[in-house]
């Protein structure tokens, strides 16, 4: 398959025989370059459903490596694909067209903490968990948190948006890159954006680098701005017997002023998986909301929790209960904090896939959305769970189901084709904090439709020879189940 | 997609599980040797992903994937943080048994250096894993699908000829070495903690903290698998460096899955003395027993250990 050609960007097809081992070797070190097929065969796989062969896995350790291996890649005309965690859920690291992925994990370093100006800057291989370890003693965190943040990178973060569940107010990464130095694919090393606060000055290139998937350059550092950890956080929970009214809640939450730090909504799918697999002994409710408030003075978050309660108790919530107490926090949070491996141990036949998982819509779909998510999973005889950060409008869904059968993934595909239907229909999005990479590009391709020609602009201006993640976001495949070999065992 | 389940019979009965692991790479960050090499390659999470290609045929076996199977201290972290509660190491063993019998083996279990052994069989009796036993042909000889890579009978060796081949950071060399450019890169630097793997260290950290001109610290923690493999020269190797204490931390009495907390434990109390008879003051060595998962109580420990260090001062 020549991706490539589909998109009709470019008319050559990428070649294996094209990459020279041994300038690699010269350029990063031979500590620094695998190319043992069992070796390759582990850097095909994120935590997508993915799985495609590079042809070798280098790890720079400086600027002036990745630039060289961008020179390299450019004139031989070699795909590049950077890669950070391995913890990406739609494909993105997945070298659907061969060629080097960049373990960035080799530029770990926390270049400077200045508190004067309130940033630091990064090496795109930190760990996010151990850039808040380094401002924790500063009372300082980085604030998009997403779920993975003990492994995730920030390159990573940067190339996917990402956030979590306290994005709701403090923003994605995109709200925290301040600017960064971009390797362009001629090997050119360029500075974007600024070390201040605000800037007009001319197109902000650092914040359309961000969420770009790694198809424009390869950051290779970033400066990052951060926030005052919260002296006081206080936690809460409600539930609900239908989904309508705690959807109404969510949106009476966010219409009324409201400063939530988290809000969270766990549908009934998840509730009983929790109780099934952990034994937690939930209440089997349609619903249930988990909500924060978190803040400087006591007074004031009491005053947002206390608003949040009314509503929910307004909106027929029931069992409402806060605390500032950690132990608290933490029996309240658990049900939400043990879905993940809930739903892996739901049966031990059925798999949870990372697919559909994070679309958004507007707050007064939230609930609409749940249940449309029910009626699907019904009528496709698979399991899906409906839950999210609905503060920020972010619903995840896990598809469960039985990775052998191929009658399974047609169900999937079909579900899911019906699922992002729905979610453009009311004016949702595809990705709220996964991004596209190979198993979004369908709905995203239709839901970009009017700019889609200027999108590829743009990817032709920086990246003419396409050597960048080719393949992904708009030059990915339709149908997502052929895009690359699956990783599982799929009878046929 | 074909199957390679002849020659994979004990994996087999792991699909489903291969399947289940969502691939997260949470358990990245409670791994020792993905900490020390930092490939993606040598994480629990890239095992599975070549116990699934073996399988399935997409990768055949080899020197490499063996290397990657058998490279593992059992220390099982990555059980414990495994989102989809997959048994990791009961696959891996599998697998191992799968390598073996088509002659494949790897470096990260011990074996027997023939020529330099004794056969006085104390490693046999110490093995707590009843991996090493006596063959009348072949010497003493190593399971090495049984072989958890303690390293008990390396320390036990009288001939040194007990052997692991990668040790991952863990070894006395590696660790003296790492404890030397620690004392010598740290202003505020005062302190080596030992600390055993199979209990709490993962816990502490989130993952290797990268070093930055701007973080300086008293303490540095060094991972030395079971507290049974510490010896008496990798003990007093961070004085020469100039050090101003040493902890050791292993698990409760009870506890250790290869009784070498008892072993540190006598170590340590006979170092005590040596210190003593020239003069520095033993509290300068200290031992701590730590619950499993107990980071609270580890910190705690490390904290007022290096406050009685700024007590004492520097040795003169």
């Amino acid at each position: 398959m020549d991706l490539v050609n589909a998109t009709g960007s470019s008319k050559r097809g990428f070649s294996m025989k094209t990459i020279d081992e041994e300038k690699l070797r010269a350029i990063v070190g031979e500590a620094n370059i695998k190319t043992d097929p069992s070796d390759l065969y582990i850097y095909g796989s994120d935590s997508s459903v993915h799985h495609a062969m590079p042809w070798a896995v280098v790890r720079p350790k400086t600027t002036a490596q990745v630039q060289a291996v961008l020179r390299y890649a450019n004139e031989a005309l070699i795909p590049v694909i950077a890669r950070g965690g391995g913890s990406g859920m739609c494909g993105q690291t997945v070298p659907v067209m061969g060629g080097i992925i960049l373990d960035m994990k080799g530029m770990n370093k926390i270049l400077e903490i200045n508190l004067a100006d309130v940033y630091c800057r990064v090496e795109p291989g930190v760990v996010d968990d151990d850039l808040n370890l380094a401002l924790k003693p500063h009372g300082m965190f980085f604030p998009p948190t997403p779920a993975s943040s003990r492994i995730a990178t920030i390159g990573g973060e940067i190339a996917n948006n990402a956030s979590g569940v306290r994005s709701v107010k403090y923003g994605a990464t995109r709200d925290a890159v301040l600017g960064m130095k971009v390797v362009l694919p001629n090997g050119d090393l360029v500075n974007l954006g600024t070390r201040t606060r605000v800037e007009a000055s001319g197109y902000q290139l650092h914040k359309l680098m961000v969420g770009s998937e790694g198809t424009l350059g390869i950051v290779v550092e970033a400066t990052l701005s951060f926030v005052p950890i919260p002296e006081f956080r206080c936690m809460g929970i409600a539930n609900f017997n239908t989904l309508k009214d705690a959807g109404d809640a969510i949106s009476s939450i966010m219409a009324s002023g409201a400063i939530p730090s988290m809000l969270e909504l766990v549908d009934d799918v998840a509730i009983k998986a929790v109780n099934k697999t952990m034994n937690l002994g939930l209440k089997e409710v349609a619903a249930a909301l988990i909500f924060e408030a978190d803040g400087m003075v006591r007074e004031a978050v009491d005053y947002e929790i206390n608003k949040m309660k009314a509503i929910c108790q307004k909106h027929n919530g029931e069992d409402i209960y806060a605390s500032y107490d950690p132990k608290e926090r933490d029996k309240i949070f658990l049900g939400r904090k043990s879905l993940f491996p809930a739903l892996s141990k739901y049966d031990d036949n059925l798999a949870s896939t990372a697919l559909a998982d994070d679309m958004a819509v507007p707050y007064s779909k939230m609930a609409e959305m749940a249940g449309k998510i029910h009626e699907i999973a019904d009528k496709y005889g698979i399991v899906m769970t409906a839950y999210g950060h609905c503060g920020s409008g972010c619903m995840h869904t896990k598809i469960l189901m039985d990775t052998k059968r191929k009658d399974q993934w047609e169900s999937a595909r079909k579900a899911i084709t019906e699922v992002y239907d729905y979610v453009r229909s009311v004016n949702g999005t595809t990705s709220a904090e996964h991004g596209i990479g190979l198993s979004k590009a369908e709905s995203f391709k239709i839901e970009k439709a009017d700019s889609l020609h200027l999108l590829s602009l743009i990817k032709k201006a920086v990246d003419p020879n396409n050597i960048l993640n080719p393949g992904k976001l708009s030059q990915a495949p339709e149908d997502w189940v052929t895009a690359t070999n699956l990783r599982y065992s799929v009878n046929s | 997609m074909k199957k390679n389940t002849k020659a994979f019979k004990r994996l087999e009965k792991w699909e489903g599980t291969l399947a289940n692991c969502i691939r997260c790479g949470y358990c990245f960050e409670h791994c020792p040797l993905f900490k020390y090499t930092g490939w993606e390659s040598d994480s629990p999470r890239a095992k599975i992903i070549t116990a699934f290609g073996l399988l399935s045929g997409e990768i055949d076996p080899s020197e490499s994937a063996a290397h990657k199977m058998f490279s593992c201290f059992y220390c099982k972290r990555c059980e414990a943080a495994c989102s989809s509660g997959v048994k990791l190491t009961e696959v891996f063993t599998d697998a191992k048994k799968d390598l073996l019998e088509l002659g494949f083996n790897g470096p990260g279990t011990t074996s027997t250096t023939q020529m330099n052994c004794a056969r006085c069989l104390i490693c046999v009796g110490a093995c707590p894993h009843e991996a090493r036993f006596y063959h009348e042909g072949r010497g003493v000889v190593v399971d090495p699908a049984k072989c958890k890579g303690c390293g008990i009978c390396i320390e036990v060796c009288p001939a040194g000829a007990a052997k692991i081949q990668n040790s991952f950071g863990t070894g006395r060399k590696e660790l003296m070495d790492r404890a030397s450019i620690f004392m010598a890169t740290h202003k505020s630097a005062k302190a080596i903690v030992f600390a055993c793997n199979w209990s709490y260290y993962p816990d502490l950290q989130a993952s290797t903290l990268p070093d930055t001109e701007t973080r300086d610290k008293s303490y540095e923690i060094l991972v030395n698998l079971c507290g049974g493999r510490l010896e008496r020269q990798l003990l007093m190797a961070p004085f020469l460096y100039n050090a101003w204490g040493v902890m050791v931390a292993v698990c409760p009495d009870d506890k250790c899955e290869h009784n070498g907390n008892l072993r540190a434990k006598e170590l340590v109390e006979d170092l005590r003395h040596t210190l003593k008879s020239i003069r520095i003051d033993p509290e300068r060595l200290r031992l701590v027993q730590i619950p499993a998962g107990d980071k609270g109580k580890f910190q705690a420990e490390i904290d007022t250990f290096v406050d009685r260090l700024n007590t004492l001062g520097p040795i003169r």
